[in-house]
């Protein structure tokens, strides 16, 4: 039962190309992002997504950017960023930017997903099925822009129990809505459509950035990953953005790939998953990790040491 | 609004100053991004970057307090290099007309001519007109059965020259032309630069693009809100951004106008329905005793002499028939003087004021309605410590607000308290059925969605518990005028019950007869507020809502009223029909968003208001594409894509329409002068902006004239305000609000989703004067100055840049205000513990946009 959950997976990619017309992506202009973080409110709204209930006990990155990152309930974040500023009449190049899914193509959480939890809807949207998730966490190292997390842990072994993050909304979009983002953002930073429309609206976009002056503009997603469907117009380039400039699936993913069909699912594959992770010394974990605007570094919020320390001065991301 | 938000999507260039419009007007970004993909221009000027700035194609820094100087920079500029739309500003403003002999302004001491040392104020005649004949103002209306006997103001001609170039005409120097001009030639680029901290290059660049919208086709829109009203000169802001807009013919057209982007939703409604001390539903003047005490004296000195006002009368007779109902005739003057007049004093009873009376004890009971002054007004420490010696306070809200619990705050002593506090749990705004108004003036009818939880009424149904309860007291006890209370008319019932319909109704204005009682039946609705009388027998709470729910078909529904519209049609060209529903296609005449069948617009349904001045005087459009209203010379008629506001039609006694030709009708019909003001006698401190520093100033002198603040200042020498000085407290600090949270935070502190996206209070830092502290982004810091010490978080950035002001560098801070102690899921400090609690003279409102702090690590 499982391999044939599988094989659908990789029937729908293999076919993808036969539909590519009906797909669909949300576009995030950065140009005409006011960061007012409706879409945020919204996504939670929708999703039914708690938010803390505990006085004062969100936590201040001293940044306009809460919460800082992704959570076990937060899918959507709006980022910040002041860059160096390349104009003289601005003080800063702001970036305001959309931390969320990227729905790939070639998505690496449905690729290593064991139980068939995550696929690929016609949309071409990487939604889940919650009941089929047995929180192996796999999903989260095999992911680049490093965005799936889980709510909720298991009372006997602690591990994360049920995937989150976006979906696109396919409560909506089936019903011929907009996601819940996309409905509620005022300057039509966000829009919804086909795929080949939005590449089309992003291309037109940012070469009008450009010939503003914004030489840095870009757009994002139309080739990562196999093209994601979610386009991004970067106003002021990569750099502002928080995202990775060659994304690709790491080689635990396509080691686990490997091993998928030869151990089935399970707690075998659980467990083989789990030692690949911890091997790998990435993803396992990683929504239990904060970071420290002031000083830069990745502390576990467990224990409060200091993971990493990102060295901005010498280009780190 | 003078015009609504879609209408920004119309405009070539837009400004935004004193306004974050993307943060706290989200809605004005959907608008404002449609300009820009049309090929506009967007300039933001602002002490701070902010998110609204990071869109704009042009930024330009600006010194909190200084808009005057910019904007007197700009019409220097126009001037100069003849940037004005000349046909308008000869046309459709008083520029050709002469001032009197009397006015003058001496840069010396700052002041204008009329000033009255001992009475510490300005004779405003000063700053007059001069005469050139006088005729009688009689219309026939006001000599019919029942308007009470008054003599109209005569219609002064005034003496004008032949236009603003009649440079040889002897009087040329008095005319209000010549005055602006030689008055703004002290704002030279330099100046301007010097007082508002700006830098040359970029001023220039921003005077060239918005005066481009000086040519007759082209549109220019600004966009405000309390970062230019909030100031003790903030009313003379707001007219100086009316100047502008004159000078460039950018008022009363498409994609133009002076657009205050309102607070709350229903601010606008607030100020429409009159919650200020001096004002009267729509905008009429409270009678007072110095000025009005009669209704005589009213009526002769409250209308225009000519122009549409001239029917204020009406509007002010039609009120006091729906106050006092059958009580009101007209020998007893419609009940006039059962209103209570405002005292001498008035001032005193505005905001600031009340919280001095009460610290006095001479105010001993105080309402805060919806409202919560101990976290939203400037000077709080000071307004708690007054409110402890009230004997009573009733809070309606529907959360235990800062001031409900005054008495819990962290450095009060609840044992040492003695007021009363009742909570009336207040309905929220979805648990009660109503209208809302935005800022673009738009009307909407929402329908109760829930049930308020527990006790929670609506704001009506607890006003009209207390009005019974105080009725019977009256009526038991008597007491001093209980005339003013027992012959009001209190009818808003269906069904026994109080209901927001019948006071729709009110609104809107109806017929009367004797048998008129609302609570009984529905009255006979007027289709508009033309149709109000002087004689006492219509009845209308506020003209300028006239039409906005007038469908007889059934009263009782306000599904079917024009308030109620939702892209359908109801109305005729009257406004009153049917019952049934049309839906109408996304109709928008003239394709220019003017969307009439969404919503009703006050007034009469007019989106842009003065919307004659979009065309020239003979009525032709400035720009053929964006049509308001336009004279069609081979038909004889107007095509109105818009409203006309402007007398259109003549209706024969046979009833026969016919369509007034364009040089019958003037732009600006509703002002005595049929012309709009550059020069007015109409403020209380300046016929012409003049820069003042605020209250707190960072710089010694005043670059422009001889007086620091403005003469006028109201409220100055209350011993509360602890004026700082600019030794001790160099920085400039300012206040504003942010996207995620909402004023005081009362509301919006309760919801978990809005605290996460934003949880902490803090202070905006610039990087250099964070250095020159010592402090650390994130930091906690203590900001403090002679009022009081505040805590909160530093959030340091580049996108605060320190400015050249005189030669010094000046920092600044800016401090956002939604925290206080209470609530739930997050606290914090009140912000405005450090504001002055200083005002307009105008209109009252605190200086919360500049003062001086000092700022340490804590």
């Amino acid at each position: 039962m499982a391999t044939v959950q599988y094989e659908l997976n990789r029937t729908h990619l293999a076919e993808r190309n036969a539909y590519a017309a009906s797909e669909k992506a949300i576009l995030f202009d950065s140009s005409r992002c006011s960061g007012c973080k409706g879409c945020m409110v919204a996504c939670k709204c929708w999703n039914m997504l708690p938010s803390p209930m505990e006085l004062n006990s969100q936590e201040w990155n001293a940044s306009l950017q809460c919460p800082y990152d992704l959570g076990p309930n937060t899918r959507l974040t709006i980022t910040f960023r002041e860059l160096d500023s390349t104009s003289p009449y601005r003080p800063v190049d702001w970036a305001i930017g959309r931390r969320a899914c990227m729905h790939c193509t070639d998505a690496g959480c449905v690729n290593v997903c064991p139980t068939g939890a995550l696929f690929h809807n016609e949309d071409g949207l990487v939604t889940y099925d919650a009941s089929k998730c047995i929180g192996c966490s796999y999903c989260l190292g095999a992911c680049p822009f490093d965005v799936p997390r889980h709510i909720g842990k298991d009372d006997l072994s602690g591990t994360a129990i049920r995937i989150n993050k976006c979906t696109g909304c396919p409560d909506r979009v089936s019903h011929g809505m907009n996601p819940a983002c996309v409905t509620t953002c005022q300057p039509g930073a966000l829009q919804f459509g086909d795929r080949t429309e939005m590449v089309k609206i992003a291309e037109e976009r940012a070469a009008a950035l450009k010939a503003k002056g914004y030489e840095n503009a870009s757009v994002y997603g139309i080739n990562e990953m196999g093209g994601t469907h979610v386009i991004y117009v970067l106003k002021y380039g990569l750099d502002g953005y928080e995202l990775p400039a060659n994304p690709s699936i790491s080689w635990m993913t396509s080691a686990s790939e490997i091993m998928k069909p030869v151990l089935g699912i399970g707690f075998i594959a659980l467990v083989a998953g789990l030692g690949a992770c911890l091997l790998s010394g990435i993803g396992y974990r990683r929504d239990e990790l904060r970071y420290d605007e002031v000083n830069h570094d990745v502390i576990d919020v467990d224990t409060g040491d200091i993971v990493k320390h990102i060295d901005k001065e010498a280009g780190e991301r | 609004m003078t015009g609504h938000y879609c209408d920004l999507s119309n405009a070539d260039v837009l400004l935004s100053c004193g306004s974050n419009n993307l943060e706290n007007h989200p809605v004005s970004s959907k608008w404002v991004q449609r300009a820009l993909d049309a090929g506009a221009t967007w300039i933001v000027v602002d002490p701070r970057y902010t998110r609204t700035a990071s869109q704009a194609d042009i930024y330009c820094p600006i010194r909190s307090g200084t808009d005057i100087a910019f904007y007197g920079g700009l019409i220097n500029y126009i001037i100069e290099n003849r940037l004005e739309q000349t046909e308008y500003v000869n046309e459709y403003t008083n520029a050709t007309y002469l001032i009197k002999d009397s006015y003058n302004f001496d840069p010396e001491t700052g002041f204008f001519s009329g000033w009255s040392e001992a009475d510490h104020k300005y004779d405003t005649s000063a700053w007059g007109y001069q005469v050139e004949s006088e005729t009688d103002g009689a219309q026939a209306w006001m000599s019919e059965a029942g308007v009470p006997k008054y003599t109209p103001k005569a219609v002064k001609t005034i003496k004008r020259i032949a236009s603003i170039d009649d440079t040889s005409n002897p009087d040329y120097k008095h005319s209000v032309w010549a005055i602006m001009k030689e008055h703004y030639s002290r704002y030279t680029i330099e100046t301007v630069c010097d007082i508002c901290g700006m830098d040359a290059a970029t001023l220039e660049l921003v005077y060239k693009t918005y005066a481009s919208t000086g040519a007759p086709e082209k549109s220019g829109t600004i966009m405000y809100a309390l970062g230019q009203t909030q100031h003790h000169y903030g009313s003379q802001n707001t007219r100086i951004m009316t100047l502008v807009q004159l000078l460039l013919g950018n008022a009363g057209i498409a994609g133009g106008g002076v657009n205050a982007l309102r607070g709350e939703p229903n601010v606008q409604g607030a100020t429409d329905m009159a919650m200020l001390v001096f004002d009267f539903p729509g905008y009429l003047k409270w009678p007072s005793v110095t000025d009005t005490p009669t209704l005589r004296k009213w009526l002769e000195t409250q209308p225009n002499a000519q122009g549409y006002y001239v029917n204020k009368p009406k509007f002010l007779i039609a009120g006091l028939k729906e106050w006092y109902g059958k009580n009101a005739t007209v020998d007893n003057d419609y009940g006039y003087d059962w209103l209570p007049k405002i005292p001498k004093n008035g001032a005193i009873y505005t905001t600031i004021g009340t919280f001095e009376l009460m610290d006095q004890g001479i105010m001993k009971g105080y309402f805060a309605w919806g409202q919560n002054p101990v976290v939203s007004d400037p000077n709080a420490k000071f307004n708690r410590n007054a409110m402890a010696k009230l004997d009573w306070l009733v809070v309606a809200d529907w959360v235990v607000t800062a001031t409900a619990s005054f008495w819990n705050a962290p450095d009060m002593d609840p044992s040492q308290i003695n007021t009363e506090v009742y909570l009336m749990p207040a309905a929220l705004i979805y648990e009660k059925s109503g209208t809302i108004a935005n800022s673009g003036r738009w009307l909407q009818w929402r329908q109760k969605a829930v049930e308020p939880i527990d006790e929670a009424k609506p704001d009506y149904e607890i006003c009209d518990m207390l009005w019974r309860e105080i009725s019977k007291l009256y009526q038991a006890e008597g007491g001093a005028c209980p005339e003013a209370i027992l012959n009001v008319k209190w009818d808003y019932y269906v069904d026994g019950k109080i209901d927001p319909r019948p006071v729709a109704w009110a609104l809107n204005g109806y017929e009367i007869d004797d048998s008129t009682d609302l609570g009984a039946k529905a009255p006979k609705l007027l289709p508009n507020f033309t149709k109000l009388t002087a004689d006492g027998k219509t009845a209308n709470a506020i003209w300028i809502y006239g039409g906005f729910y007038n469908n007889n078909a059934d009263p009782y529904d306000p599904a079917i009223q024009p308030v109620a519209r939702r892209h359908t049609k109801i109305d005729s060209e009257d406004g009153v029909n049917g019952k049934e529903m049309v839906p109408v296609p996304d109709k928008d005449p003239g394709n220019i968003r003017l969307y009439p069948s969404w919503a009703f617009s006050w007034p009469a349904n007019r989106r842009v208001i003065y919307n004659r001045a979009s065309a020239d005087a003979k009525g032709k459009p400035w720009n053929p594409d964006r049509v308001l209203v336009a004279w069609d010379d081979s038909k004889k008629e107007w095509i109105r894509n818009d409203v006309p506001d402007f007398g259109f039609s003549t209706t024969a006694e046979d009833g026969t329409v016919t369509h007034n030709p364009p040089e019958k009708c003037p732009a600006f019909f509703m002002k005595d002068e049929l012309h709009a003001n550059f020069v007015t006698t109409g403020m209380k401190d300046a016929p012409l902006p003049e820069h003042y520093e605020p209250f707190e100033t960072p710089v010694e002198k005043n670059l422009l004239n001889g007086a620091l603040n403005s003469p006028m200042i109201k409220f100055a020498e209350n011993e509360s305000v602890k004026k700082g000085d600019r030794s001790q407290y160099p920085i400039v600090a300012t206040t504003y609000s942010i996207t995620e949270h909402w004023q005081t935070g009362a509301q919006t502190r309760m919801c978990p989703v809005l605290d996460e996206i934003q949880p902490r209070q803090f202070i905006e830092i610039g990087e250099a004067l964070a250095a020159e502290k010592g402090i650390a982004n994130g930091d906690e810091v203590v900001v403090f100055n002679n009022r009081s010490e505040v805590r909160m978080n530093a959030l340091v950035t580049k996108r605060i840049q320190p400015l050249t002001v005189q030669g010094q560098t000046v920092h600044l801070v800016g401090m956002i205000h939604h925290w206080d102690w209470t609530n739930r899921y997050s606290t914090g400090e009140v912000t405005n513990e450090l504001t002055p609690n200083v005002g307009d003279p105008n209109s009252f409102i605190p200086e919360y946009k500049a003062f001086l702090v000092d700022v340490r690590k804590a």
